[in-house]
């Protein structure tokens, strides 16, 4: 940058590509110093950044003074604007706009009051000033970029970089426009109080005042006031540039001054460079220095049809008519009215409309001085608009693709470096309105590029739907993953231990139930005695459960159904019931549920039964698989347990009638053919045991058949109702599949062989059933009253079951 | 009122196409009247026929495309077209060449591409191409130059021999030099004889020699040099395409001429003999069949310089623009394509 620095000092100009030279007629207005007009009735201020990032601060009917805010808003890309002058809201409403669209925009009508009060202006000491409160003063009265684009001014004086280089942009290269000559002229002392003001902000290096030559007051005025000036000696310089438009552009004017140019794309600031307008630079004065914020500004009004030509101080939002009016316009027919200059400028069909921050200049040609444009031509590919594209574009590829509407094949030719200046319509031998197929093409691509954006963003919305449906359809796979894993966790060690345990404690029931008497009632006793944690029940249970059974399968075929429909109904709840008051569960509760659940199942497949039991059961099933997890292992030893009795049922049934036999037995060989073999189970039922249980199912047969007896003797018994379910726990047995088939021979033979005598005791039997369930209720431990229950249930079921087929038995033999 | 509503900008300079062919035209009128001097009416009889011809094509072009006769025949692009062709024939070639050959350019070669701006071709030489392969006789049977004839043809004998009336004037009677040996253009006088064995210095003196360069053909190139500077001057045309084409010829014949000295034409031989002058200021400089970014024009020019070369020393034809320029012609969109220049703010690569 050194070497730049001196290149700077010295004044080395750099040659910017292409360019024209159009005849000027600055001379039509620079002669005379910058005048007033007389107010205008009302005044259109738009308000197009209300509801975008600020709000409106006044509303219809108030009264404002000049400089009074009319918006306020706390984002930094609000640029406040204030009221031009005193008087009164009107209306807030769109009005067509300054713009080459006339696109209407929320616009505040104030109807002047002719006072042109001044709001209370705060002047400011320099010195007292901190560098953000310096960028706030400029920020509220709303200064933006004098040269016509109106970018808000604080932005660019609060880069996020360093700053080598201010160019103050003097050079007004548009042929008619001599505002800024006339404003250097006049204030140059102002202008660079604003670029000392620029100079503390920014601390550049070097600050160069560019003006083109063909400006010798304004770069007189200039030099003397930068010799008058307080700043460091050397920091600031007027350059003096050849003219030649566009030269006055912010990209050419970094080149000649620095040889640089400004990649494409980026800004300025990238380079360590800032431009600013030198009325921007008078504005920054007012606004810090005065206080004043920017209402006002320079506008030359030109052209052969006006008969004022000249520069005026116009507040802004004062409609061009207005302007017309008073500067004795004179339209031709067909007359254009150009906001800017002739090379930029666009025309107004509408004069109704505010002069703007940004509005330079109001040109009114005569028809001789600018005039209609010819008819477009065939383009012959002469060169003339690349020879003079200070872009250094290929114009006429451009619109040889543009004019194809061929709009990403324009682009591929560095469409968007395009700066509309207009040189290549200027030298168009074919008269081919070339910035405007260069505007065509970028609205397109704009759009393109917005609808491509659009569907971009529904496409990542549509993904991001579909990654959160797989992730919760993941989500919720693991959790049914981790669930089992905890389940099958749960059941390892102390668990099976505890199902060991309780086949143990099973077999040991049943062994005490053998080794008693032979009758029911002194079974029940010594199972209390022996098995104070509720054995006892589990086995009166049993007795109770075989005792129902028979009672069901004696019952009449008719009477079955019935009786079955309104045993499932109650069935289930009591264990419901008890289980509910209960306290959390442990795994022998797990274990009874899961045997009723099995049950239930079983109960819900028994179609034989009535459509009325089958849903029945299904809630029961329903309740059951409710209140516990369910563990298999567990289910299956007490489906095994049940297998047993299911076994002696038949057995038993067997002894009532021979005919029945033949069906239970096949039930029971389909059973044990499905048989695996649980290990606990299988150690457990070596051949003691099977003669233990054998002896158990002795018992247990024993009682039913006194229960078949009393069945005899009552028909339906409401008692036996929560027994009902016996059928389901044949398939409970095949569903299981535990239980040693080696096993099943041998409690079988010796069920044959107690059959006989237990038919003896089924007087006896009868009576003790109702307290043994009252004692397995009231013992110690319900939840094994509970497992009872099932248990008996499940027999209950098997009795029925049984007595189904026995009634049934013809058919099956 | 409702006011005029234009896009920006809103002036223009006053040069149009109608007014940068009518330069050109202009300018090419030294290099015809030149010609006129050294090989007779016959010339202007072509131009004027191949204007009449070229205008009536264009206007019934113009009449079945349903356009403005008026707009395409004031534009003078077919004027133009039809002089090229008028000066590029032999004077005294019968008349239904010219007309052949303005009709192919107007109708095919330009409109059915479609039209001012759209062709590919160059459409004098294409149909310089057109006759010189369908009349390679009448195409290549020059009158010598008035200076070294034995007798040159009056204007009633140009008209004659053209419209082909009459039977007493015979076309080689304008051909017999002084010595009444028939003579060819200069071009071909070396060609034939190098190809019979003589060296170049020996060919050179021969009467249609004037020391290094052909007689008449010489004044001719430089009448349209000089026309085609003041082209330059006028902006009508870039210097790029011209500096080109001359810059190709002279380096690829300083590089022969060096290489061969006694079997090869001089650089001076080459850039003042044929049509180099006239092709490298009013036929390759056509814009509309040129490449467009002043690089790819330097290319093109060059690409036309080294072609014309190659061609009057290796090829069939002793002459050889109009193969030359339809050859760069067809170069010209790839020419583009590739050569583009770095736009503001973008880095060189």
């Amino acid at each position: 940058m050194l070497t730049l620095l001196d290149q700077l000092d010295k004044g080395t100009l750099w040659r910017s590509h292409g360019g024209i030279h159009p005849p000027e007629v600055k001379f039509l207005s620079n002669g005379t110093p910058i005048a007033k007009l007389p107010l205008a009735k009302t005044y259109l201020v738009p308000v197009p950044q209300v509801g975008e990032n600020c709000t409106l601060a006044v509303k219809v009917g108030d009264t404002v003074l000049k400089g009074t805010p009319l918006t306020q808003g706390n984002s930094i890309w609000h640029l406040p604007v204030h009221a031009p002058t005193s008087g009164t809201i009107v209306a807030i409403e769109p009005r067509v706009s300054n713009h080459a669209s006339a696109l209407p925009v929320n616009t505040c009508v104030i109807e002047a009051d002719g006072k042109d009060t001044w709001c209370e202006l705060v002047p400011n000491e320099l010195d007292s000033l901190s560098h953000q409160q310096i960028i706030d003063k400029i920020h509220h009265s709303g200064v933006a970029g004098m040269g016509g684009a109106a970018f808000p001014s604080h932005i660019k004086l609060n880069p996020a970089s360093e700053i080598d280089l201010v160019i103050i942009n003097g050079v007004e290269c548009e042929p008619y426009i001599s505002s800024d000559d006339r404003l250097m002229r006049e204030y140059s002392q102002n202008i660079l109080a604003g670029i000392g003001i620029i100079y503390r902000l920014l601390t550049p290096k070097r600050i160069v005042i560019a003006i083109e030559d063909n400006k010798p007051e304004a770069i007189k005025a200039m030099q003397v006031a930068v010799a008058q000036s307080a700043l460091p000696a050397g920091s600031v310089r007027v350059t003096v540039i050849p003219t030649k438009y566009p030269s006055g552009g912010e990209k050419q004017l970094i080149q000649i001054i620095t040889g640089r140019e400004v990649p494409s794309g980026a800004i300025p600031a990238k380079l360590g460079i800032v431009v600013h307008n030198v009325g921007t630079a008078f504005a920054i004065y007012q606004a810090v220095v005065q206080g004043k914020p920017l209402v006002e500004r320079v506008v030359t009004v030109t052209g052969k049809n006006v008969g004022k030509p000249g520069n005026y101080w116009i507040p802004i939002g004062t409609p061009v008519a207005h302007v017309l009016a008073e500067t004795e316009f004179k339209p031709d027919p067909e007359q254009k009215i150009i906001i800017g200059g002739p090379m930029m400028g666009h025309a107004l069909a509408n004069i109704h409309v505010p002069i703007l921050k940004g509005t330079n200049c109001v040109l009114v040609p005569s028809n001789q001085e600018i005039d209609t444009t010819p008819d477009e031509k065939a383009c012959i590919r002469c060169g003339e608009c690349a020879n003079v594209c200070p872009a250094l574009l290929l114009p006429q590829q451009l619109f040889w693709h543009a004019k194809a509407e061929e709009y990403d094949k324009a682009a591929t030719f560095n469409l968007k470096d395009c700066i509309e200046c207009g040189c290549c319509s200027y030298v168009c031998p074919s008269d081919i309105p070339l910035v405007e197929y260069y505007r065509i093409a970028k609205s397109a691509l704009k759009q393109a590029a917005d609808e491509k954006q659009q569907a971009e963003r529904a496409k990542q919305r549509f993904e991001a739907r579909l990654a959160r449906l797989e992730e919760e359809k993941l989500a919720r796979e693991a959790k049914a993953r981790e669930a089992a894993e905890r389940r099958q966790a749960t059941m390892t060690g102390t668990d099976k231990n505890a199902v060991a345990e309780a086949m143990a404690r099973i077999a040991a029931k049943k062994a005490a139930v053998q080794a008693s008497d032979n009758t029911a009632n002194v079974v029940t006793t010594a199972e209390l005695k022996d098995a104070p944690q509720g054995k006892a029940a589990v086995a009166a249970a049993i007795a109770r459960a075989k005792a129902k059974k028979a009672a069901a399968a004696n019952a009449e075929d008719s009477d079955t159904s019935n009786v079955v429909t309104v045993k499932v109904s109650d069935a289930p709840s009591s264990p419901t019931g008890a289980i509910s008051q209960d306290e959390p569960l442990s795994q022998k509760d797990k274990v009874a549920a899961a045997i009723a659940r099995a049950k239930a199942k079983k109960a819900a497949q028994q179609t034989d039964k009535a459509q009325l039991e089958t849903t029945d059961t299904a809630d029961t099933a329903d309740n059951a698989s409710e209140l516990t997890a369910a563990d298999d292992k567990k289910a299956k030893v007490a489906a095994a347990v049940a297998r047993a009795k299911a076994k002696k049922a038949a057995q038993q049934a067997e002894t009532k009638t021979e005919d029945s036999l033949s069906q239970t037995t096949t039930t029971e060989a389909e059973s044990t053919s499905y048989t695996l073999g649980e290990v606990n189970a299988d150690a457990a039922i070596d051949d003691a045991e099977a003669i233990k249980k054998a002896k158990v199912a002795a018992a247990v047969a024993r009682a039913k058949a006194k229960k078949a007896a009393q069945a005899v003797l009552t028909t339906a018994e409401p008692n036996t109702a929560s027994k009902v379910e016996v059928e389901p726990e044949l398939e409970s047995v095949e569903d299981s599949q535990t239980q040693s088939s080696l096993a099943l021979p041998s409690a079988k033979e010796t069920v044959d062989s107690v059959a006989t005598g237990s038919l003896a005791d089924v007087q006896s039997a009868k009576p003790t059933s109702e307290p043994i369930e009252t004692a397995s209720l009231s013992s110690d431990e319900l939840k094994k009253a509970r497992i009872a229950a099932t248990i008996a249930k499940a027999k209950a079921k098997k009795a029925a079951q049984e007595a189904h087929a026995s009634s049934d038995s013809s058919v099956n033999d | 009122m409702a006011f005029k509503i234009a896009s920006s900008p809103h002036v223009t300079q006053n040069l149009h196409t109608s007014t940068v062919m009518q330069r050109v035209i202009l300018c090419l009128l030294p290099g015809l009247v030149v010609q006129c001097a050294f090989f007779g009416w016959g010339t202007l009889v072509q131009v004027l026929l191949a204007i009449i011809v070229a205008l009536s094509a264009e206007a019934a072009v113009m009449k079945l495309r349903n356009r403005s006769i008026k707009a395409s025949l004031s534009d003078n692009s077919a004027m133009l077209t039809a002089i090229l062709i008028g000066v590029a024939i032999p004077p005294l070639a019968p008349w239904w060449m010219i007309v052949i050959g303005t009709t192919f350019a107007i109708i095919v070669v330009k409109h059915l591409y479609g039209g001012l701006g759209h062709n590919l071709f160059n459409p004098a030489m294409a149909a310089y191409v057109l006759l010189l392969i369908s009349f390679p006789v009448q195409m290549t049977t020059w009158i010598a130059p008035s200076t070294v004839v034995m007798h040159s043809p009056s204007v009633l004998d140009s008209l004659q021999l053209i419209f082909n009336i009459g039977a007493h004037v015979n076309m080689d009677q304008f051909r017999l030099g002084i010595d009444g040996v028939a003579m060819a253009t200069p071009l071909d006088t070396l060609k034939t004889d190098l190809s019979m064995g003589l060296t170049r210095t020996e060919s050179m003196t021969k009467a249609i020699f004037d020391g290094a360069t052909g007689v008449g053909w010489f004044w001719v190139n430089l009448a349209y040099l000089g026309g085609g500077l003041v082209l330059l001057k006028l902006k009508a045309i870039r210097w790029h395409i011209s500096t080109g084409v001359l810059a190709g010829l002279f380096v690829a014949s300083s590089v022969g001429f060096l290489l061969s000295p006694d079997t090869q034409g001089s650089p001076l031989f080459h850039l003042f003999s044929g049509a180099t002058m006239l092709a490298a200021f009013f036929i390759a400089t056509d814009p509309v069949t040129a490449a467009t970014s002043p690089r790819g024009r330097i290319i093109f020019g060059a690409l036309i310089g080294v072609l014309v070369y190659i061609i009057r020393t290796q090829g069939g034809y002793p002459d050889a623009f109009a193969f030359a320029v339809l050859l760069a012609n067809l170069c010209a969109p790839f020419i583009d394509y590739y050569v583009r220049p770095r736009s503001y703010g973008h880095s060189t690569s």
